[in-house]
């Protein structure tokens, strides 16, 4: 491939976590440059996300669009990040403005990219521009040499594209382990809810696998900004390269963490077996599994996609799945050589990284499905045509449910979207990654095909904001929030819209009924946001916090924060990096960069109390079918807690009253947090809240006067 | 009457932890049941009986998701 | 393959073993660096902990770094091995120290059986 620019770097050495310094390269100009990051940088924001954000911040105005070429991508992986004792430890976090409306997006990914980043010298790399010519950024981490190439190579998908590319630069097949590939699909041309795949070479199958840096359409931005792949290499990965200040505590807090793995995980959550999909049944049971569009949490035929079938039938037992080194929870679970039916693979044997636990919600129980097989082959087309699956089920169950109300015919689309129909189902996903019929359109998210239905197929709006599972332009990830009002808030009062990555407060609430007053569920809604946004600052995975439990934590006085692996955080975060912090600490940091985002995302015109509004649909039944189907639990509710006469009223009157109510809790539950996170009644950080965690920049007090 | 994580629920005779457990279609494993403040383990629950007036709690250890 | 056998009634516990151990392979006589372990107890027989070669771990290790020798004791490939532990959690006759990135165990070498002054450690042929 011609070579269109090289750069050589000199090496630093990694202190407690930090090589002090970030990557940045324009693909306009092709510049390549290297920044120092300091003090007050790392103090503020920690790594990770908070500096993808804070490159984010300066890069772009308030006009800047997605497809700005201004507009970065932002790679970090954070302090603890490449440690290789600790499981979870080689995450990285990536930032954009999305196109699904020009806000800060963040979305998380295994891999190995991340790690080798840092280890090539570089604590972030910001990508900024566009190419002319589609082009791929190779980083040698060894050598001290970055080039950019101009790409010949014609593949698109990322399951061929990664392989390819791994055996291009790779010597041997001891090298290969070496390689991390960052590409997205043939989606990307088209969709806005296009995604990143990060690889890891699997040493045991003799395979690249993918992970998915998933929500919010970054995979778009990187396809408009002609990046074809980005490669990276970094032999001699050991667990001291971080440099870190006392490796001490790391391999204790790393080794009794393996231990319990051993001796819980087959009794506990099957992590090992099956990964996240272990708990469809279970979200099934409590009525949580999103099953039609989220009308219902359940459904009769859930036995064939329990994950028991995932686990006998298709997916490989017994082999390591960590997508980074030493991760003993291994969930990147993987069916091997799956028989490809549908699409440009029909024939392939394939390897599919999943079922994950959304996956299996999403292009399952969500659209109808209850055919493992297709939920596999939705699951691999959705991963290498670069396509976010939790996005896709969202967005496919919305279309379906407009379908089955006569928003659209088949005749206008071509398809018979009825829910659990397969053929179109596969069929909308080819489309949506050519670009082509009514999969262009779907392909567009929720909040494009809410604006499109109405103006084009003369749709209610009202019921289109009703039923639309979006908010701030993403599509809502796979739990049922209906009965769970802490778990409202825990999709709707977030930053970069509802995903349950800041807070799953559903058992705590619904359930256990531990957090009953709004204060309770409030202090839920700060406590859990931050601890979890912490994760994505240093360069960790959340699941192994609570995906195995540890025997200690029955005699815990707070066993939902699982107070002994919080401590491992701590000993492994102090041992990295010198630092004496505490959990509150720990805290404090997030909540810094937790208020950042919030107002970067007021200062693009997002992120106050009118964008946290949620559509009915998460909140309570919109139709009638809704009600019924759950008739004695909203008549209990109703009589017991409203205090409503039922006699003689119509199921309409009903809906009526529980709506109004449970829009009220969410409007009395908004004040509340709001107060708990230092915010105005309007949803904007006081001067005061910024002060008092240091963060009274002026670029943040300019923005935050203009809103109180 | 006895208590459920602090909600009212109806007294019946012979109810065990394993019965109510099943009652409440509660099928997710990392829980811990205490009545009255008092741990019950797990191999204990198909002899516990839920008496009248009891504060059972059944705590689902998941905050993740 | 020979391996290290122990006979409880003739341990007196001098530590003679684990010392050489750490001398033949970390130069320095620190029993916290042996690859084996005695451990004293005052109403009982001291206990021993040395590796039997079975290979179980060999499919832990998700680097793929641990092997079998022609001598049919099983290692740690330093080259390959990451230091993750994954090792020392699964099977307490691997031990690591903080001074090391790679964990290490028994390879039936014997250099702790002929240190051994009342032949309370041998080696035995198996298989």
């Amino acid at each position: 491939m011609k070579i269109l620019k090289e750069y050589k770097y000199d090496f630093t050495e990694i202190i407690h976590g930090y090589n002090n310094r970030s990557l940045k390269i324009n693909l306009s100009d092709m510049k390549i440059e290297s920044k120092q990051i300091s003090e007050e940088m790392k103090q503020k924001f920690v790594g990770g996300k908070g500096f993808g954000l804070r490159y984010l911040w300066d890069a772009v105005t308030p006009e800047t669009k997605w497809n700005s070429p201004e507009n970065e991508i932002v790679i970090s992986s954070g302090p603890v990040g490449g440690i290789t004792q600790y499981p979870g430890s080689g995450k990285s976090i990536v930032v954009t403005l999305t196109p699904l409306n020009d806000t800060p997006m963040d979305s998380n990914v295994g891999g190995h990219f991340g790690p080798l980043l840092k280890f090539s010298g570089w604590d972030a790399l910001e990508l900024q521009g566009k190419a002319d010519k589609e082009v791929i950024v190779y980083i040698d981490g060894n050598e001290g040499i970055i080039k950019i190439m101009e790409s010949n190579i014609e593949t698109i998908d990322s399951h061929i594209l990664s392989e390819e590319l791994t055996e291009m630069f790779a010597k041997d097949e001891t090298d290969k382990r070496n390689y991390s590939i960052v590409s997205t699909g043939s989606a990307a041309r088209y969709s806005n809810v296009a995604m990143l795949n990060f690889t890891f070479y699997d040493v045991k199958r003799k395979k690249v696998r993918l992970k998915q840096a998933g929500r919010g359409g970054i995979g778009r931005v990187f396809n408009d900004k002609g990046i074809k792949a980005l490669v990276i290499k970094y032999e001699g990965v050991k667990s001291d390269l971080n440099n870190p200040a006392n490796i001490s505590k790391i391999n204790r807090a790393g080794i009794r963490f393996h231990k319990e793995m051993n001796r819980y995980d087959d009794e506990q959550n099957g992590m090992r077996k099956i990964g996240t999909a272990n708990i469809v049944e279970v979200m099934n049971d409590y009525d949580l599994l999103p099953t039609h569009n989220f009308k219902f949490g359940s459904h009769k035929d859930i036995a064939k996609i329990e994950s028991k079938v995932f686990i006998e039938k298709y997916i490989t037992q017994n082999i390591y799945d960590g997508c980074w080194h030493g991760c003993s929870m291994s969930c990147a679970k993987a069916a091997d050589d799956f028989k490809i039916k549908t699409g440009p693979y029909a024939g392939h044997k394939v390897i599919v990284d999943g079922p994950e636990y959304e996956n299996a919600a999403a292009l399952g129980s969500n659209i109808g499905v209850f055919c493992p097989e297709t939920i596999l082959e939705l699951n691999f087309y959705c991963d290498t045509y670069g396509i976010d699956t939790i996005s896709f089920g969202t967005m496919v169950a919305f279309a379906m449910e407009c379908y089955e109300n006569k928003v659209f015919t088949k005749e206008d689309t071509g398809l018979d979207l009825s829910f659990g129909n397969i053929d179109s189902a596969l069929e909308l996903i080819h489309q949506i990654a050519d670009g082509r019929g009514f999969g262009k359109i779907v392909g567009m998210g929720i909040k494009f095909m809410k604006k499109y239905f109405i103006e084009n197929f003369d749709a209610d709006p009202k019921f289109m904001f009703d039923i639309g599972m979006e908010q701030k332009g993403l599509e809502f990830s796979e739990y049922m929030p209906k009965e769970s009002l802490a778990q409202q808030g825990g999709y709707g009062l977030t930053n970069k819209g509802p995903q349950h990555d800041e807070a799953w407060l559903i058992f705590m609430d619904m359930v256990n009924n531990q957090i009953p007053t709004f204060e309770d569920k409030a202090e839920a809604l700060h406590y859990f946001p931050m601890f979890r946004t912490w994760f994505g600052l240093v360069g960790l995975c959340k699941l192994p916090w609570n995906d195995v439990t540890p025997h200690s934590n029955k005699y815990s006085k707070e066993p939902a924060k699982m107070p002994e692996h919080v401590q491992n955080y701590v000993d492994i975060y102090n041992g990295v990096t010198g630092k004496n912090v505490k959990i509150d600490d720990m805290i404090e940091e997030s909540e810094r960069v937790y208020n950042f985002q919030r107002i970067f995302n007021i200062r693009m015109g997002y992120g106050k109390r009118t964008n946290d509004k949620i559509p009915y649909r998460s909140m309570g039944p919109v139709t009638i079918e809704e009600y019924l189907s759950r008739e004695d639990r909203y008549d209990k509710q109703l009589k017991e807690i409203v205090g409503y006469n039922l006699t003689n009223k119509s199921t309409e009157e009903k809906m009526a009253v529980l709506r109004e109510y449970r829009e009220s809790q969410y409007e009395k539950l908004t004040d509340a947090v709001y107060k708990r996170r230092g915010w105005s009644k309007d949803g904007v950080p006081t001067i005061e809240k910024l002060k008092e965690l240091g963060m009274d920049l002026p670029e943040l007090v300019d923005i935050v006067s203009r809103h109180l | 009457m006895f208590y459920l994580n602090n909600r009212e629920e109806e007294f019946q005779e012979k109810l065990t932890v394993t019965k109510l457990i099943e009652l409440k279609k509660y099928t997710y494993k990392k829980k811990i049941v205490k009545i009255n403040d008092e741990f019950i383990n797990p191999d204990e629950y198909s002899t516990t009986f839920i008496e009248d007036g009891d504060d059972v709690k059944i705590l689902h250890l998941l905050a993740g998701g | 393959m020979k391996i290290l056998q122990f006979n409880e009634s003739l341990c007196i516990g001098c530590h003679n073993c684990e010392e050489t151990c750490s001398k033949v392979y970390f130069k320095t006589e620190d029993i916290s660096k042996a690859r084996l372990r005695i451990t004293e107890k005052v109403d009982d027989f001291n206990r021993f902990k040395g590796c039997n070669q079975c290979g179980d771990c060999i499919d832990v290790c998700p680097e793929g770094a641990i092997y079998r020798m022609k001598n049919g004791a099983v290692t740690v490939d330093k080259k390959i091995c990451v230091g993750c532990m994954m090792c020392v959690a699964f099977c307490s006759d691997f031990h690591y120290h903080d001074d090391y990135v790679e964990p290490y165990k028994c390879l039936s070498c014997g250099a702790c059986s002929r240190s051994c002054p009342t032949g309370a450690l041998t080696m035995k042929v198996e298989g």
